[in-house]
């Protein structure tokens, strides 16, 4: 009889378990995290080491002027995605469980294909958007827009459109994460709340402001701050889509990022915007902790 | 009568987005199956007078091409089994043994999917390249392994919480270890939750690009996300329906899987975000 048999589960020594989680999550994230805030002081280039401790990378980063108008651009992809993202995936979300509640047929194929969209990776994504946003004038949406007597749009050529069609593109993917985790809060929400409410002679909109609204606030604010990380780490698409252009009128901070270490292979610099990505990043999450905290 | 209204509202709201969610996907299709000639007329030949299945023909008779699906095929996959494997212990002292700084490590675990794989890559390279791995399957898969740990350990802990703990109790009675209640029991009735964690992770595996795109240099180690966009680069206006097949044939798998399996892993991912 080994003292470990003797343990009930539900009872012992969690370290040995623990283990391989932690060596992992030291490796690849709290060293790493470590090593590119060193080299972000340091002079390294991508097949250089670094030769001692300088600030010259970060003070050409800061005094950047590219610097500026990308943070703006973050800003707002983020910003934008953010909102409509969330009212997307709240309305599709709303919209299912009542079909579901109403038993409508069609539900479990709509949700089907919002996530169909959610799996197509990233760089696909890209090119299947820069495909519909051909400007020619056999380009997909161009063309459709010319049968309505519209158009053409410089969907990605004119930089404040380019930006937009980012964003759209960016939607099309991303709200079937907010759809699941706002399904699941709203299927978390006690019916009884609504058969009351439906005694009551409450309308759907006063349900939604005095039910459905209040206690989804948390699910909401937490997931704000999930969708507005993943945005920001976001380039894949972008990359794909229109490369940062036209100009840098699509470079968000981690596109920059990933231009300044692998194709201008200034890894000190990179590591110095890597080290702020991360640090906007972490704040942004740290936020979410205060969130969840607030209201247990 | 109102409720009826409703109804109508209801498909009016999901109509007008479902038009948006499909659009691009009917479009990809109409685009791989015209002629050179007809993506030239744009809308007008949504749906092409000869649809061919020339474009695929082409792409799939490129043996680059269908090495591109491999590698992808390769790297998701033992990615995500890593990823799974790293998580299992973690999962489960979370779920059955009680230690204080049990919420610190799974918030902890949340707070890490929050780095941008951007930002650990920039040191992983140099590392990789001092250990001679660059250019190794070997380095992508064990960085997949690292970045799919997290939610492994979320998605397993729910599972392994939803197995009646008396089972365990029973065994550990009758004299088993830990680890053999762990091989013994829980892993086998938890099988479908560890399924929806290993193919999540491989479909999140199958859409990265960075990761690859970084560690392996030379085009035969290539997965096929990478690869795609290394062709995009290279085509034409004329050789736009050749891209469309490829994107369709790179996004095909990922989607298939996951709507053949939608319901244990939506689940899967419900339960998670319900206890998150």
């Amino acid at each position: 009889m080994t003292p470990t048999a003797e343990r009930a589960p539900g009872q012992g020594y969690p370290a040995p378990w623990l283990i391989p989680a932690v060596a992992v999550l030291a490796t690849f994230y709290a060293v790493p995290v470590l090593d590119v805030t060193r080299l972000a002081f340091s002079d390294a280039t991508l097949i250089q080491p670094a030769s001692g401790f300088s600030t010259v990378a970060l003070r050409s980063i800061l005094t950047d002027p590219a610097l500026p108008q990308v943070l703006g651009t973050t800003l707002v992809f983020v910003a934008v995605n953010v909102a409509v993202l969330q009212l997307a995936g709240l309305a599709i979300a709303l919209l299912i469980v009542r079909g579901e509640r109403r038993e409508l047929p069609g539900m479990a194929a709509f949700r089907t294909l919002v996530l169909a969209a959610w799996v197509v990776p990233g760089i696909a994504n890209g090119l299947i958007w820069g495909m519909l946003f051909d400007e020619a004038p056999y380009g997909t949406l161009n063309s459709l827009l010319a049968y309505a007597g519209l158009g053409p749009v410089a969907w990605l050529s004119d930089p404040q459109m380019a930006l937009v069609s980012a964003v759209i593109a960016n939607v099309w993917q991303g709200t079937a994460f907010s759809m699941i985790v706002f399904y699941a809060a709203r299927r978390g929400i006690d019916p009884v709340l609504y058969e009351v409410a439906e005694l009551d002679a409450a309308g759907p909109w006063r349900t939604f402001r005095s039910i459905t609204l209040p206690l989804m606030r948390r699910a909401i604010a937490v997931n704000s701050v999930l969708v507005s990380v993943q945005t920001l780490n976001t380039f894949d698409s972008i990359l794909a889509l229109t490369g940062g252009g036209p100009g840098r009128a699509t470079e968000v901070l981690s596109l920059f990022t990933f231009n300044t270490v692998f194709y201008n292979l200034d890894l000190a610099g990179g590591s110095v915007l890597a080290v702020l990505l991360f640090a906007i990043g972490m704040g942004l999450t740290i936020l979410i902790g205060w969130l969840g905290r607030d209201r247990t | 009568m109102s409720a009826r209204w409703g109804d109508v509202a209801t498909y009016a709201v999901l109509a007008v987005l479902a038009v948006f969610f499909a659009v691009p996907f009917a479009w990809l299709v109409s685009l791989a199956v015209r002629t050179p000639a007809e993506i030239y007329l744009g809308a007008a030949r949504f749906i092409p007078e000869t649809p061919t299945l020339d474009n695929f023909r082409t792409i799939l008779s490129d043996p680059a091409f269908l090495i591109y699906l491999w590698n992808g095929l390769k790297l998701s996959a033992l990615g995500g089994a890593l990823a799974v494997v790293l998580a299992i212990p973690a999962a489960y002292a979370c779920a059955r043994v009680p230690f204080r700084g049990r919420q610190v490590v799974l918030v902890g675990l949340l707070a890490v999917q929050m780095i941008s794989p951007l930002v650990i890559l920039v040191p992983l390279y140099r590392w990789m390249n001092a250990l001679d791995l660059l250019n190794r399957d070997v380095s992508v898969i064990a960085v997949y392994g690292a970045l799919g740990m997290p939610l492994a350990v979320w998605l397993l802990k729910v599972a392994f919480d939803a197995i009646p703990i008396e089972l365990e109790e029973a065994a550990s009675i009758d004299g088993a270890s830990r680890p053999v209640i762990l091989m013994r029991i829980v892993l086998p009735l938890a099988r479908s939750g560890i399924a929806s964690a290993f193919i999540l992770a491989m479909v999140m595996n199958w859409s990265q690009f960075l990761i690859p795109f970084i560690l392996l240099e030379r085009d035969g180690d290539w997965p096929i996300s990478v690869a795609i966009f290394n062709f995009a680069g290279s085509v034409s206006a004329s050789t736009t329906q050749l891209l469309a097949a490829a994107c369709l044939v790179a996004v095909m798998p990922a989607v298939l899987v996951f709507i053949l399996l939608q319901r244990m892993i939506v689940s899967a991912l419900i339960g998670g975000a319900v206890k998150g």
